[in-house]
């Protein structure tokens, strides 16, 4: 007689095919992620250098006090916020105003939006590099233009202010069109009968754009937000081409410090110790964006 | 029988390509393949030269370059992997202990007959501080970096503006020999666009002196006044110094030197510091020796035997002579990796760099580096193409005197960590971004940090050990 077989044994069965499915993934996961990830978070408890030839031994939390204590490490921190305080604000307008115009159909539309790319498509390297030469203070373009308007060069690299201004407009000029494009595709994605609702409720321009526009792109302005959050947290090229941290360190960011922490001081716990905060940081962001996202989509099903 | 005749002939040729080719693999397995490393650009022009020899001699020369200011992490990093990537490497003195140390080089003397690199020849002073460490030999010269102090001739020799100076500041107006001195030249010569120098209108700003004010190798150029004020880096208890009266007069006078520099004087790297002075925008700088080969090549200069080199202004003492000291950044020297597996052939390159063709690379205008040998400094004719023969050996005596005056780098473990806290205050405080005060307070209680985390008690150890080869060349002052 055929032995019965039971739902809840076939769930069983499926269950295990799944994990055995999930394991190869799962290991290379633990390989290249969690392992790295658990290595790091050891190393910031030890103290760990590679410049002197002596045996690494537990600090437990000393290096994030020496951190925490350290105006090199705030000055570095306070650096990465001003990026993102200026920077993103002034991306997100400029992106959301060229995305609007993008999206009105126009003869060589696609060229214009292909083109509007390139420099969100060239390397960082290259951009900082490109970015040196603008900014030169006798044969830069940009001084050369300056001096059409009767406005004296100006040693953009040379002065704390202007040399965080210059790492602001290299900021903004490569990642303005990232932000374009994000948005250009919430865009697209609102459907057209909504507009043709708005217009037949005789609603302005002004208003669509504020009350049915707006808030469809909100998801889209999270995200874009969030990437670029985390994008300058792991700013770098850019910095260590133009102004490598200087003049002094007043272009020094969070991620050119945990270079020089962990490369050229070669403290391995020390730089663990600012990569760990780093991540702990760009976490809790994450978590408080997805988490509101999710909320109103969430609230937007119900 | 034809199309057997086609085949075995399509057969014949293969075999015929075939063979050639691995023959050509097998001569060229038959090398030994040794790998270079160092800065790129100019600096490893010298191991071009070096190729054909070495091939003719069974050696495959292959060359890794990286940035100027990469040299130290890129290489610690090979090290720390242990790969053996490298056979022979090139690099700055500062590291020379903390390479030592850590064994990632061998000592070189047991190496010498391979092809004897004549150290007797090098200048004694660049030989015992930078070469050798812990009384072993562990690098071969290549670079003999020193910093001097450079102005434009004919503006020091022009009646009217001899005449002007004199008329406001009451003395000659000379080649500064004291950093006061200098003060006033400075002042003197910054110009705007539009009035006169030397009895012609000038096209764009002049400025009265330049230095190297961009991250990097910034701090030497502060060491350069600090040594004239009779500051050293640490007492003997390795108590740091920095930020001393010494340390402190030193950059409060640097500051006041920036008035007159051009604005973009906190972004001059090597090369805008030396186009700034090439291109006739500066009357006076202080520079590395390869400067002044530059500075007569007619395609890159517009001041072609007008290139003065002095030794470095210093501070007048009380018995009215000059104390002046030269700091000596960079200055290259050849080691080999302990984890080689071909120690004879990679001394037989370090040696002929550093030897064979050294007269050859520091007499030319393709390389950075300076002279370094007792026979470079006595062969002035090798420096003629650069000036007159009197030029060239005014060129020499002053290279030699500001290496008989250095400010050496520490050249302990951690060095590279003490310097970049040093150069972040100096570049802070000319920058205006931290008081004078603050950031050398700042960087000498980071030395403290540092000295404590590579452990004190060794740190002192093998600091003392370097002030006794100091001593001995008279650049430590009880």
């Amino acid at each position: 007689m055929a032995r019965m077989i039971r739902p809840a044994t076939i769930q069983e069965s499926e269950k295990r095919f799944a994990r055995l499915l999930a394991l190869p993934g799962m290991i290379v996961l633990i390989l290249l992620v969690a392992g790295p990830l658990a290595y790091m978070l050891f190393n910031s408890f030890l103290s760990k250098t590679l410049a002197a030839p002596i045996p690494p031994h537990f600090a437990w939390f000393r290096n994030y006090a020496d951190l925490f204590s350290d105006g090199r490490f705030w000055n570095a921190f306070f650096h990465s916020m001003i990026i993102m305080a200026v920077g993103i604000p002034v991306q997100s307008v400029l992106g959301l105003i060229i995305a609007l115009l993008l999206n009105k159909k126009f003869p060589g539309s696609k060229i214009v939006i292909a083109l509007f790319l390139i420099p969100v498509m060239i390397t960082p390297v290259v951009a900082g590099f490109e970015w040196k030469i603008i900014l030169d203070n006798r044969f830069g373009p940009l001084n050369y233009l300056l001096g059409l308007l009767n406005i004296q060069p100006i040693a953009w690299l040379a002065k704390p202010v202007s040399a965080m201004i210059s790492i602001l407009f290299m900021d903004t000029w490569q990642w303005t069109p990232f932000v374009t494009i994000v948005l250009l595709a919430g865009l697209a994605a609102i459907p057209k009968q909504i507009y043709e609702a708005s217009s037949v409720d005789g609603s302005s321009a002004s208003e669509t754009l504020w009350r049915m526009t707006m808030p469809l792109l909100r998801p889209m302005f999270m995200l874009v937000v969030l990437l670029r959050i985390i994008f300058i947290f792991k700013i770098f090229d850019p910095v260590q081409i133009l102004t490598a941290g200087g003049p002094g360190m007043a272009t020094e960011t969070l991620s050119v410090l945990t270079y020089t922490i962990g490369f050229k001081n070669f403290n391995v716990g020390m730089s663990a110790a600012i990569a760990v905060i780093q991540l702990v940081i760009i976490t809790i962001i994450a978590k408080i964006f997805i988490a509101k996202v999710m909320n109103r989509t969430e609230g937007r099903a119900k | 029988m034809q199309g057997m005749r086609k085949l075995l002939f399509v057969f014949l040729v293969l075999f015929m390509v075939g063979t050639q080719a691995a023959f050509s693999q097998a001569s060229a397995s038959s090398k030994v393949t040794i790998t270079v490393y160092g800065d790129q650009g100019q600096n490893l022009q010298p191991v071009e030269w070096l190729k054909e020899e070495a091939a003719a001699n069974g050696i495959n020369i292959e060359v890794v370059g990286v940035p100027f200011t990469s040299v130290y992490e890129k290489l610690k990093t090979e090290f720390v992997g242990g790969t053996g990537a490298f056979d022979v490497v090139i690099f700055y003195p500062a590291y020379l202990g903390e390479f030592a140390e850590f064994k990632y080089l061998q000592p070189l003397e047991k190496l010498f007959p391979v092809h004897d690199p004549k150290m007797n020849d090098v200048v004694p002073a660049y030989r015992d501080l930078y070469c050798t460490y812990a009384g072993s030999t562990y690098a071969l010269p290549y670079d003999g970096d020193i910093l001097n102090f450079y102005y434009v001739k004919n503006i020091f020799t022009d009646k009217s503006e001899m005449a002007a100076f004199k008329a406001k500041y009451g003395k000659e107006l000379a080649v500064p020999k004291t950093w006061d001195d200098l003060l006033d030249v400075a002042q003197f010569f910054t110009r705007k666009k539009g009035q006169m120098l030397a009895g012609k209108p000038l096209d764009q700003d002049f400025y009265g002196f330049a230095f190297l004010g961009a991250r990097g190798f910034a701090y030497a150029w502060w060491a350069n006044i600090f040594g004239g004020y009779g500051g050293a880096f640490f007492d003997k208890n390795m108590k740091p110094l920095i930020n001393s009266k010494a340390g402190q007069d030193a950059l409060t006078f640097q500051k006041k030197l920036m008035q007159y520099c051009p604005p973009d004087v906190m972004s001059m790297g090597y090369e805008e510091l030396k186009n700034a002075y090439l291109q006739g925008r500066v009357a006076t700088m202080v520079q590395w020796s390869d400067i002044w080969k530059k500075a007569n090549d007619p395609a890159i200069s517009k001041i072609v035997h007008n290139a003065g080199i002095s030794q470095m202004p210093g501070v007048k003492q009380a018995d009215g002579s000059i104390y002046y000291r030269a700091a000596a950044p960079v200055g290259r020297v050849i080691g080999i990796p302990a984890s080689t597996k071909h120690p004879k052939e990679a001394f037989w390159v370090a040696s002929k760099l550093s030897l064979d063709l050294s007269l050859r690379s520091v007499s030319s205008t393709q390389t950075g580096e300076d002279p370094y040998r007792i026979s470079h400094m006595e062969n002035p004719k090798a420096f003629e193409q650069f000036g007159t023969l009197a030029e060239a050996k005014e060129y020499l005596a002053v290279v030699k005197d500001n290496l008989n005056h250095i400010f050496p780098d520490i050249n302990i473990p951690g060095s590279a960590e003490y310097l970049d806290a040093l150069d972040m205050a100096v570049t802070n405080a000319l920058s205006g971004s931290a008081s004078v005060a603050d950031a050398l307070n700042s960087a000498a209680s980071t030395w403290d940090k540092i000295t404590a985390n590579l452990g004190a008690s060794n740190q002192k150890k093998i600091y003392n050990a370097m002030l006794e080869s100091w001593k001995k060349y008279g650049f430590w002052k009880e």
